[in-house]
């Protein structure tokens, strides 16, 4: 039996911080996904909306321009800012959110699995839960920039236009803004990872995630119109977030199912994400 | 050679239908295609158990409908029981300055619920059973609002971009570019495969939710709705579907052609399809939906939950006849699969990208 010289030696450099090990993984996802033209200019058109507000915003604190232009005062006294304002900016926000989460979504864990790299992630000191982290940061970190990131600039611009005592009569917006946005962020980054995990052509996965929320919302419509009930809008996901939006930003809107039966629908969603997720995300596949 | 073209595209036929039929990656359409019987079928089934319900109340507290009927705003309640009898269900609420009560009879088909204000007749309430013309109206914005818009587009779009793109990840379809046919023969064969299997699985779907929906009917019902015009709409029904099959099926077959990711064209064209209602009438003719509302039986009603704004948006545009909606909808496949045809011509395989 031959002996060979042994050439292997151990790793002499200083390690990555373990509390930052995850990040190696958006690095490199980011490095990919800005490589497709598609992706940069729908991402640019992400931001169509916030700029438009901005317009509105700025006009609702300067009627004086409009009265330059010839617009009756009465017309501009219409512009105002509420918390309407913000709602909106979520649900139009939000429907630019998933069709971004479609497109980014499927490629992330998918890729690993059918090409056999999930031993190779997990053979490192590197746990599941930080490659979840990891994967899941992309998407965190690409749709906050759509969503809550631009909201709080707007809420920002409306305070230094409108002044000290609207900021701190509503100083909420801005929370509501945050949390309401991290938790679509969460259920959507969830949704697309598990779906990205459970279905291997990533194409079908993306078509998935827009069927998820389209067929999910024709078909608790229909089921609503066919038994008379309401429960089938739990089924429709943004609804169930405008819902607790609506809540949040204290805007009387009647979705027909209650803020607590969406809560839970979230919470519901959400969890049979992650166990989907952790029973697919494994350093081994048994193979039938 | 035409007769030889006709024999390839039926080979080529008889080689896809066990793909697009029995293949795992495709299971999911069946699901998406019998969901809305099921809805119908718990439907019906809700309503068979309520008019058993309602019949075992009728047999306890006889009374007519037309004593029911005759019952005006007004009386008191001392009247109301005089004439109808004890109620079966009663709810009494009373306060120091007001009293409600709600006394609720049934004929054995339609609940009538009399509300009692300070023992005076306020107001009535008739929750009337199920009829075939009712019940044809939510079939109808069903069938046009999540069974067209949503289940046969999300189908066809799995069962028609996987005929070009799931052999590409399978790393088969070298096999069919080397054999000795037309390429164009090859697109037209998977179309035809494609067409077979969701017009096949669709219309079975259909056929199926009109029956869901029938079975809490009388028997005399049914003969009576088929005698009229109930064969006319299942037809029409059927004949929707498969148009629909027609013509989105030429749709994403060309994007699996000419898109390496489907998924933005199929987002586009839904997008496009669902603000279909708030184009303006030239636009609507460049869409399959429009076609296919035309060629349905019942108009189905607008959403009575869109919001104000939107309804302000929505723009009319005379549904055309039928022969021009048939006319409109080929000439949209044809020319669609003719590019298809010609992307097929030129197609180069590159698995390693895909």
């Amino acid at each position: 039996m031959a002996v060979y010289k042994r050439t292997y030696a151990a790793y002499q450099g200083s390690f990555t911080p373990a509390w930052s090990r995850f990040l190696i993984l958006p690095r490199y996802s980011f490095a990919r996904l800005w490589q497709s033209r598609f992706l940069v200019m729908f991402f640019m058109a992400c931001f169509f909306y916030p700029l438009g507000c901005v317009g509105y915003i700025y006009l609702a604190n300067n009627l004086s321009i409009l009265s330059s232009f010839g617009i009756p005062e009465p017309l501009g006294n219409v512009l105002k800012v509420q918390p309407s304002l913000f709602l909106y900016f979520c649900w139009v926000q939000a429907a630019f959110t998933y069709l971004l989460t479609a497109f980014v979504g499927p490629s992330l864990i998918s890729p690993d699995l059918v090409n056999g790299a999930m031993p190779l992630y997990l053979c490192r000191p590197f746990s599941r839960t930080e490659y979840i982290a990891g994967k899941m940061s992309v998407l965190v970190f690409l749709l906050s920039l759509v969503t809550w990131v631009p909201g709080l600039i707007l809420f920002v611009i409306q305070a230094s236009l409108a002044g000290w005592e609207w900021t701190k009569a509503n100083l909420w917006i801005a929370g509501s803004l945050f949390i309401g946005f991290t938790v679509w962020i969460l259920m959507l980054s969830l949704l697309a990872l598990a779906l990205s995990a459970w279905i291997k052509w990533k194409i079908a996965a993306g078509g998935l995630v827009l069927g998820v929320f389209f067929a999910g919302a024709g078909f608790g419509t229909a089921l609503n119109s066919v038994m008379r009930t309401q429960y089938g809008t739990l089924l429709n996901l943004t609804e169930v977030m405008f819902t607790i939006w609506s809540k949040l930003f204290r805007w009387p809107e009647d979705t027909g199912i209650s803020v607590e039966a969406s809560w839970i629908c979230v919470g519901v969603v959400c969890a049979t994400c992650l166990w989907l997720l952790v029973r697919r995300v494994r350093a081994f596949e048994v193979v039938k | 050679m035409i007769s030889r073209w006709f024999s390839q595209v039926a080979l080529v036929v008889s080689l896809e239908m066990r793909k697009t039929f029995f293949s795992r990656r495709g299971l999911w359409v069946y699901l998406l295609a019998l969901a809305p019987v099921l809805i119908w079928f718990m439907h019906s089934m809700i309503e068979l158990n309520l008019r058993k319900e309602r019949q075992a109340l009728n047999a306890a507290h006889p009374v007519s409908t037309a004593l029911l009927r005759s019952i005006e705003r007004g009386a008191t309640i001392d009247e109301v029981v005089a004439k109808v009898g004890e109620p079966f269900t009663k709810n009494e609420f009373h306060r120091p300055n007001i009293s409600v009560a709600v006394y609720q009879y049934t004929d054995g088909d339609n609940v009538f619920a009399f509300q009692f204000r300070d023992d005076k007749l306020m107001n009535i309430n008739e929750r009337d059973r199920d009829t075939i013309p009712k019940d044809s109206l939510i079939f109808a914005s069903v069938f046009q609002f999540f069974y067209l818009r949503l289940a046969i587009f999300f189908g066809c779009v799995g069962v028609f971009t996987n005929l070009f793109r799931g052999e590409m990840l399978d790393k088969s379809l070298h096999f069919y570019l080397l054999t000795p046919i037309r390429r164009e023969i090859l697109a037209i064969g998977k179309y035809f495969a494609g067409l077979i299997a969701t017009v096949v699985i669709f219309c079975t779907s259909t056929f199926l939710q009109l029956a869901a929906l029938s079975l809490h009917f009388t028997g005399s019902e049914i003969s009576e709705y088929l005698a009229g015009p109930g064969w006319g709409h299942v037809a029409s029904y059927l004949g929707v579907t498969a148009a629909a099959c027609v013509g989105y099926g030429s749709i994403f077959l060309a994007a699996g052609l000419l898109f390496k990711n489907p998924i933005v064209p199929a987002a586009t064209v839904l997008v496009w399809e669902g603000m279909n209602m708030f184009l303006p009438a030239a636009l609507k003719k460049v869409s399959v939906i429009f076609y296919l509302q035309s060629l349905s039986p019942v108009v189905a009603p607008p959403d009575a939950k869109m919001p104000a704004l939107q309804k302000l948006l929505v723009t009319a545009a005379e549904p055309v006849p039928a022969a021009w909606a048939l006319l409109g909808l080929l000439t949209l496949t044809i020319v669609v699969l003719a590019v298809a045809a010609r992307k097929a011509r030129k197609l180069e395989i590159n698995y390693s990208t895909d």
